[in-house]
């Protein structure tokens, strides 16, 4: 029996073309029972490799390549968990003093990380062939015998590969003498790199592209056969056939490698508890005085809560993981950082005492079992929501400086191939010129629904392809193969894991791209897969502009805002929601979003978490929306699906929203425990299988068969549940997201400067571009000013206009203006105003050309120098002798011409200013380019989106408007939506399959259209259904537009 | 005043106004413009007179295959939907829309013509861009009339050639070449109003500088008018003396002096016969005759021949043509004309060498049909002037070589004689032959080329560093010397098992053995993203010959086998004695693709 024991897989980056998975199935359908991969430098793919091979019942054998400074790389096999951390250990070491994707190790630092490996003498790049080729047969045996020194004779074996090769035979022969001489065992692997014969194309272009070579020029950097393949018992016995020990050992080796992943020995670090007390006790106490805090001190449902939680979370020993996460949020509140919990934590009572989350677990009935349960022996998942940027990175610093950077670490995020990069690269390799490439990058269709006739094929075919093309065949061919292949280690956006002791010796460290982070070889799904506990701390730019219109509010309205505190039952709130009227809230701004509001009319905050929860595709796949909207309107009568449910979906008008609820339903109707309904939502959530579906299911039926509740009656609840499953929210989630929502709109509906600025200067976030917020703030009243060198900050800011609040555009609108040297101006005029353009540029003198243009473009000079009556281009006029130097002899002196700013120039038109205020800053603060046309337009019939509002349902109507945004859902069959802005508001319209597949390259890129069609206006949702539409050539104005989600 | 063209287009002339003032400065207008507008598409259009004019959409394709883009289109195509850079494919989607590749050789020709065109009625000629020529009209009135007169005989001519031109006649050069640009047709521009009617024009035809159109764009200047009220010093301030000259330019006040035209470095002969030549003397005559000709053009301008290339245009052959008409597959192979081009290690200037080395090249590779037409061109490059050192060995003298190596050349082959150079690929036949000039050339020529490219170098002769590297790594596996069969013989082999497919008897050029030790396979495979991808299992086989086979003529006709001889082009029958060793280690092959045995060689 042939064990492969040195196969690599696709996460050797570039040197594997085959995923694990993939590398398993094949070892399974060559009747192999275990396999080692041994990926460069890493063991990136081992958890993968290990759960294939755990679910096709074969043993996972780990183990890494570890490259030399020389080049070559000792391959080394785990034999046990301490072989296993010092292979980590070794990794991080080498990986830690070096570059992203660089690093090495001398042989003389293995030496400390021997035990419990073994090493093969290898193929190629083994020791024994780099010292054989140096030094011969002599320099090879002693390096043999060095590497018996090192890891001791018994663990070390002598290699040998055959992939039809002469100069490989000859080094096999050698190898063979060698073994024979130190009575060393030999041993037989082929250096798997792929699991199938054909994937050696693949690998191929991999290796043009690690060399950056073409396949053309690449000669033997590329591989001389396809028989780097993961190969049969019989097909190694043959070739060894002179050798049979050689196959033997392989079994024999595989044997003794007794570590398994699931071994570890990873640990959650332990709470510094002052005052010996234990950590249980101080998380206990901490819980009490919360909810004192919180609750008052008379809430008895409240304290049996949180004691159950508590038990609960002895039980599981998790109190340290608490104390872990309060202690990360006690010390933002010491920094002023704004945090939130959200995700399932939300359900926790406990949490929501400790200030972890903001959601009432108790006040809301949430069911603590989606959090933490006993049966689902895996660890909570508490997410922490914080301002994107420096607070959240001020959180994550906090969090290294607490364990050290060997015990703690984000966790990875594997950056694979997809269609655009994947194209690129490999028309590289095949040697296509860039142009040609890009063009086809870009037309790679990004909508989420594809219909029939959105296939790679006719992708190629819009590109210009001729797939009959050999070449072109295999590019197409190779792009698909590629598509999920690992590229490169990513960091993640905000995992990071912690243990106690040395995470370095759980899984190798990293040194990642930004300076003073440190990341793991694993994604957050590995981590998880396999018991480590990971605490996201994740950037929301909502919680900045949040955080930052607080700060503004303070500053310019004088009045301190409290976001635990906000009124309640805000009526102005309440009345902007019903309007649809959202354009920047949170989680409430989208064109769906909008068009469910007017139906669901929220009242009360309980209907914001309702409207966070129902646009999912949970709901929309589910058919739950129209059945809730219609009874929430009365026009259904609420119903139950049994009447034991009545208590868990009553809330819901009898219509199953949120996941608890599939949870409850289970718990009543079939007598599920918390953790068995927990269960069962993993079982038909992502990571599914028909098998562990159809056990659940059976289970559930044979519960509510007990309880009485059989038939279609049976069906329907089982259907709910089941398909529900995948994509429900979670009501805790959508809890936490409508308090975040509730504040997005108070701060819009009462400080709409404050708040207009601190998105601004927060973007990008939220589905509108800068352009659209500033007209939506400017119809709601806000008076905004254009940026202006003698005004402006680099941030938006607000200015007073007698008592009236208005707001000035920031610097950093400027396109390609450098924040310093934004910044550097504000310091400047500070000291001293600029007297002319002369003296702008001599005080900050890193201002290029380029800059003074575009400043002096959008109207940012015509006010320096105190002088009124300026135009934009004279201040071009200026710049362009400005920005020639005189030299140093008169750099200093200011021209008469200088201070006259006067130019033979005439003032721009309209049209001139609003390309200029595009190009430069992709906005206007001036009218709306329809504003400039309405008047042909409206000879044409186009009427305005406001006007919309006043016709009836049925009318045929023409509207035009800048396109803002575009959508083809994947839950809407086809239908596109688009959102037209004009200087009135938006409108909104309904593509059919049909009418955008005729006017196809129209809808996607055009900025301005003109829509015909009919109204439809139902419960004060208004779009336009189209029935044929015309591209405007209005404006060369470069609007843009929200596309594709 | 107006023209028409043979076009039928309306000219932009002067207002009849001018007509006095018009004679009064004829004097002063001194120079004309035959500008091309759509110059690639013209250039196509001019041999293929059908595809002329706007009525026929004509777009043009450039590019490597499979990408060709587009990279012009007329005016048709445009309004047809046609735009710069679509790919073949979207092109071919247009009904009605011609599709050619850009044709250089017709673009050169045409510019070529031009360039005659202006010689043909001045000798002071500017050669200002591929689409544009320049002339210098000074003294021509007395001789052809008016400039009116003038550009009309320029258009005639121009459209003669077979491409319409607009053509435009001004007091200065500049000014000349903006109006034709910018008008079609004739357009003559008096003196004294070249501001007012350059004014009109946009301002890019005045410059193809981005930044400079970019800042002019800003300011808000579109038209050379704009440009032109520009006050000049506060400009030059702004823009410096690209400014100046660009606002000079506006007025049509810039004026410089002609740069006149260089004869090219190309000297081309052309000798058509009246009776097809079918003998290698007679045609040597004529090919000595147009020899001295070219020589004697060199000599006159000091210069000498680097490369000729000659053209013969062949007889048709009634039959074959008829039978090429009628076959499909061999109307592609019978060829019209036959080049032989000469590239020379060194530039010489002797007829007598060139016309040896002529013959030497026709003798070993002569054209197939009687020669019609012959198309001498010879590039020109400066004579060999290096010297020798002192003492420096003395070498051949490099014409005398030159000689020699083409007369190998004749007798092997030309393919056959050079130098073998490393190919980097794990296919077998790693080599190619590449050119050979003994050292001292090749110095000379490389310190003539001083960055010379490593393609260059090894065409000098001088290996590339990592060809060495690569035969001394081959070496070192290879202790035995391998003589290589080129190309590989075909083999008969008789294998132990479908499976495993070890040879056990290999017979080829009438030899049978029994194999009596086999080492392999040795597998390789690759260029699977070509069409001509290999796929090869290599066997090192010891091959005892002992027994005799079957008659070797029978088995040489059965199996039509030739031996691989270094003149490839004269195929021979194996001589007696057969030269294989006939106990031996052969290295033999089985093409999967084609699913035939091969031998490659056999070990010294």
């Amino acid at each position: 029996m042939y064990i492969e024991l040195h196969a690599r897989s696709a996460f050797s980056f570039l040197e594997g073309a085959s995923i694990p998975e993939e590398m398993v199935e094949a070892c399974v359908e060559r009747g192999m029972g275990a396999m080692a991969v041994l990926d460069r430098d890493g063991v990136y793919g081992a958890p993968r490799f290990y759960h294939a091979a755990i679910k096709k019942g074969i043993r996972a054998h780990i183990g890494a390549e570890v490259t030399t400074p020389e080049g070559w790389r000792f391959p080394l096999l785990v034999e046990s968990r301490e072989g296993y951390q010092n292979l980590c250990r070794a990794i991080t070491l080498m990986k830690l003093r070096a570059k992203k994707g660089e690093g090495s190790l001398a042989a003389g630092e293995l030496d400390w990380f021997v035990k419990g490996l073994v090493c093969l003498t290898g193929g190629e790049e083994g020791p024994l062939a780099y010292a054989l080729a140096k030094g011969g047969i002599g320099l090879a045996t002693q390096a043999v015998e060095r590497l018996c020194e090192s890891f001791g004779r018994g663990n070390v074996y002598v290699e040998l590969q055959r992939h039809y090769c002469r100069e490989e035979e000859a080094r096999n022969q050698a190898a063979i003498e060698i073994a024979r001489k130190l009575s060393l065992p030999l041993l037989a692997t082929n250096c798997a790199s792929y699991a199938q014969p054909q994937q050696r194309e693949l690998l191929d272009v991999f290796t043009c592209i690690r060399h950056h070579r073409n396949l053309s020029n690449a000669g033997r950097l590329l591989t001389r056969n396809a028989e780097r393949h993961l190969k049969t018992s019989g097909e190694m016995a043959r070739l060894f056939a002179d050798l049979p020990e050689a196959i033997a050992n392989t079994a024999s080796l595989s044997s003794r490698l007794e570590f398994s992943l699931n071994d570890l020995g990873y640990e959650f670090p332990k709470y510094p508890v002052p005052d010996g007390g234990t950590e249980m006790e101080f998380l206990r106490a901490r819980a009490h005085e919360g909810r004192i805090r919180r609750y008052g001190a008379e809430n008895e449902k409240a304290e049996k809560q949180i004691e159950r939680e508590l038990a609960l979370i002895e039980k599981l020993k998790l109190p340290g993981y608490f104390l872990i996460v309060w202690d990360i949020v006690r010390f933002c509140n010491s920094e002023n950082i704004l945090v939130q919990g959200r995700g399932s934590a939300a359900n926790s009572a406990v949490c929501y005492a400790l200030g972890i989350t903001a959601v009432d677990a108790v006040g809301m009935g949430l069911l603590f079992e989606r959090f933490l349960s006993e049966e689902r022996g895996e660890w909570p998942d508490i997410d922490l929501d914080l301002p994107s940027g420096d607070q959240r990175e001020k959180a994550i610093q906090y969090v290294y400086k607490r364990y050290g950077r060997r015990g703690a670490a984000m966790t990875a995020n594997v950056i694979t191939y997809r269609g655009k990069s994947a194209a690129r690269e490999i028309g590289k390799a095949l040697s296509f010129d860039p142009e040609t490439l890009a063009r086809l990058a870009s037309l790679v269709s990004a909508w989420e629904y594809k219909d029939s006739a959105d296939t790679m094929e006719n992708h190629f075919r819009d590109a210009g392809f001729d797939l009959n093309h050999p070449k072109i065949r295999k590019f197409f061919e190779l792009c698909i193969q590629v598509q999920d292949l690992p590229r490169h280690l990513g960091q993640h956006s905000g995992g990071l894991v912690v243990c106690q002791g040395q995470l370095d010796s759980v899984v190798p460290l990293e040194q990642a791209t930004m300076p003073d982070r440190v990341v793991v070889q694993w994604d957050k799904e590995d981590c998880a897969d396999l018991g480590i506990v990971k605490i996201d701390l994740l950037g929301l730019g909502m919680m900045a502009v949040l955080e930052e219109s607080l700060q503004i509010i303070s500053k310019h309205y004088g009045e301190e805002v409290d976001l635990g505190h906000l009124p309640q039952g805000d009526e102005k709130i309440y009345k902007t929601l019903c309007k649809a009227d959202t354009v920047g809230m949170f989680q409430i701004e989208s064109r769906a979003q909008m068009a469910c509001l007017p139906r669901l009319q929220p009242k009360e905050f309980y209907d914001i978490v309702v409207q966070v929860a129902i646009i999912r595709p949970g709901p929309i796949v589910g058919k739950m929306v129209h059945p809730y909207l219609a009874r929430r309107q009365g026009r259904e009568a609420p119903t139950c699906l049994h009447p034991l449910l009545e208590p868990v979906l009553e809330r819901t008008l009898g219509v199953p929203l949120f996941q608890e609820q599939l949870l409850r339903m289970a718990m009543i109707a079939a007598g599920f425990s918390g953790g068995e309904a927990e269960e069962l939502r993993r079982a038909f959530g992502f990571k599914r299988s028909e098998k562990l579906m159809r056990d659940v299911e059976v289970k559930l039926r044979r519960g509510m068969e007990r309880n009485g509740i059989t038939g279609t009656t049976q069906d329907t609840i089982v259907q709910s549940i089941t398909s529900f499953a995948l994509y429900g929210f979670p009501e805790s989630h959508a809890a936490s997201f409508a308090l975040i929502a509730y504040a997005s709109a108070f701060l819009k509906c009462h400080y709409l400067a404050a708040f207009t600025a601190a998105m601004l200067n927060n973007q990008p976030m939220g589905f509108y571009s800068p352009a659209t917020l500033v007209k939506d703030a400017q119809r709601h009243g806000l008076r905004v000013r254009p940026i202006d060198v003698t005004k402006s900050d680099w941030v938006c800011t607000i200015e007073m206009a007698g008592d009236e609040h208005v707001m000035r555009v920031g610097l950093r609108y400027v396109k390609g203006l450098r924040e310093e040297i934004g910044r550097e101006i504000v310091r400047q005029r500070e000291i001293e105003m600029f007297r002319s353009i002369d003296d702008l540029k001599l005080r900050v003198p890193r201002l290029q050309k380029g800059d003074l243009a575009a400043l002096a473009e959008i109207g940012a000079l015509n006010f320096i120098g105190g002088k009124q009556g300026f135009h934009r281009r004279d201040a071009l006029w200026q710049i362009e002798r400005v920005a020639r130097r005189p030299g140093p002899l008169l750099e200093s002196v200011e021209s008469d011409d200088a201070l006259s700013q006067r130019s033979p120039l005439q003032p721009m038109t309209s049209e001139d200013r609003l390309v200029a205020d595009f190009h430069n800053t992709g906005m206007t603060v001036g009218p709306h380019p329809l504003r400039y046309h309405r008047e042909d337009l409206r000879r044409q019939g186009v009427i305005t989106a406001i006007e919309l509002r006043s016709l009836r349902d049925g009318t045929r109507v023409r509207v035009a408007g800048s396109v803002i945004a575009r959508q083809r859902p994947g839950t809407a069959k086809g239908f596109v939506f688009l959102s037209l802005e004009d200087e009135t508001g938006i409108s909104n319209a309904i593509l059919t399959p049909q009418i955008f597949r005729e006017h196809h390259v129209v809808v996607v890129h055009q900025q301005f259209l003109l829509l015909e069609g009919v109204l439809q206006n139902q419960e004060n949702v208004i779009s336009v259904k189209v029935q044929r539409l015309h591209p405007l050539f209005l404006t060369k104005a470069e609007t843009v537009s929200h596309d594709f989600h | 005043m107006k023209f028409e063209d043979k076009k039928g287009s309306i000219n932009v002339v002067a207002p009849a106004s001018c007509r006095h003032f018009l004679s009064v400065v004829k004097k002063f207008m001194a120079f004309a413009c035959i500008y091309i507008a759509g110059f690639l598409v013209q250039a196509v259009a001019r041999s293929e007179p059908s595809l002329r004019g706007d009525r026929v959409a004509l777009a043009l394709l450039s590019g490597k295959a499979p990408l060709w883009n587009v990279v012009a289109a007329n005016a048709a195509a445009v309004r047809a939907g046609v735009q710069l850079g679509m790919t073949k494919a979207q092109v071919a989607e247009f009904c009605g829309v011609e599709v050619r590749h850009r044709a250089e050789a017709q673009e050169k020709a045409t510019h070529a013509a031009l360039l005659d065109v202006a010689w043909s009625i001045s000798p002071r000629v500017e050669d200002t861009a591929a689409d544009t020529i320049v002339v210098d009209l000074d003294g021509l009135f007395s001789l052809l009339g008016g400039d009116e007169e003038i550009a009309r005989v320029l258009m005639e001519r121009v459209m003669s050639v077979g491409v319409a031109p607009n053509i435009a006649i001004a007091s200065n050069i500049e000014a000349a070449i903006l109006v034709a640009r910018g008008f079609s047709g004739i357009s003559i521009l008096p003196l004294g109003e070249e501001a007012a009617r350059l004014g009109v024009l946009p301002v890019r035809v005045l410059s193809s500088d981005a930044e400079i159109l970019e800042t002019l764009d800003r300011w808000g200047i579109q038209t050379l008018r704009g440009l032109a009220e520009l006050p000049v010093l506060q400009l030059s301030e702004r823009v410096g003396q690209r400014g100046v000259l660009l606002h000079e330019l506006a007025r049509g006040a810039r004026v410089r002096a002609l740069v006149l035209a260089q004869s090219s470095l190309t000297f081309e002969e052309e000798m058509e016969l009246d009776e097809a030549v079918e003998e290698l003397e007679p045609l040597s005559f004529l090919l000595g005759r147009l020899l001295d000709q070219v020589c004697a053009r060199l000599e006159s301008r000091a210069l000498a021949v680097q490369t000729i290339r000659v053209l013969f245009e062949l007889e048709p052959s009634f039959e074959k043509d008829v039978q090429s008409l009628n076959d499909e597959s061999r109307k592609k192979t019978a060829p019209r004309e036959f080049t032989k081009v000469l590239t020379l290690p060194v530039a010489m200037r002797d007829a007598k060498v060139l016309l040896k080395l002529l013959r030497l090249s026709l003798q070993s590779d002569a054209p197939k049909s009687p020669i019609q037409k012959i198309r001498m061109t010879a590039e020109a490059a400066s004579p060999r002037t290096a010297q020798s050192g002192l003492f420096v060995p003395r070498g051949p003298d490099p014409e005398k070589l030159e000689l020699t190596v083409a007369r190998l050349g004749k007798l092997v082959g030309e393919s056959n004689v050079g130098v073998a150079e490393l190919i980097d690929t794990h296919r077998a036949e790693n080599f190619r032959v590449a050119r050979w000039t003994c050292g001292a050339i090749a110095r000379e020529a490389d310190g003539r080329v001083r960055k010379g490219s490593r393609k260059r170098k090894a065409a000098a002769g001088v290996y590339a560093e990592d060809s060495h590297a690569l035969t001394e790594s081959v070496a070192k596996l290879s202790p035995a010397g391998f003589r290589m069969l080129r190309p590989p013989l075909v083999a008969n082999v008789e294998v132990d098992g479908e499976s495993s497919r070890r040879p056990s008897r290999v017979s080829f050029s009438g030899m049978r053995g029994d194999v009596i030790a086999a080492s392999g396979p040795w597998r390789s495979s690759g260029e699977w993203w070509q069409e001509d991808g290999w796929d090869h299992d290599e066997w090192d086989l010891t091959i005892d010959f002992g027994k005799k086979a079957e008659p070797r003529e029978q088995k040489l006709e059965r199996i039509g086998l030739v031996a691989m001889n270094v003149n490839v082009h004269r195929r021979t029958k194996i001589p007696e004695p057969s030269p294989w060793p006939r106990h031996g280690v052969y290295r033999i092959f089985y093409d999967l693709p084609r699913k035939s045995w091969f031998v490659r060689g056999f070990y010294d």
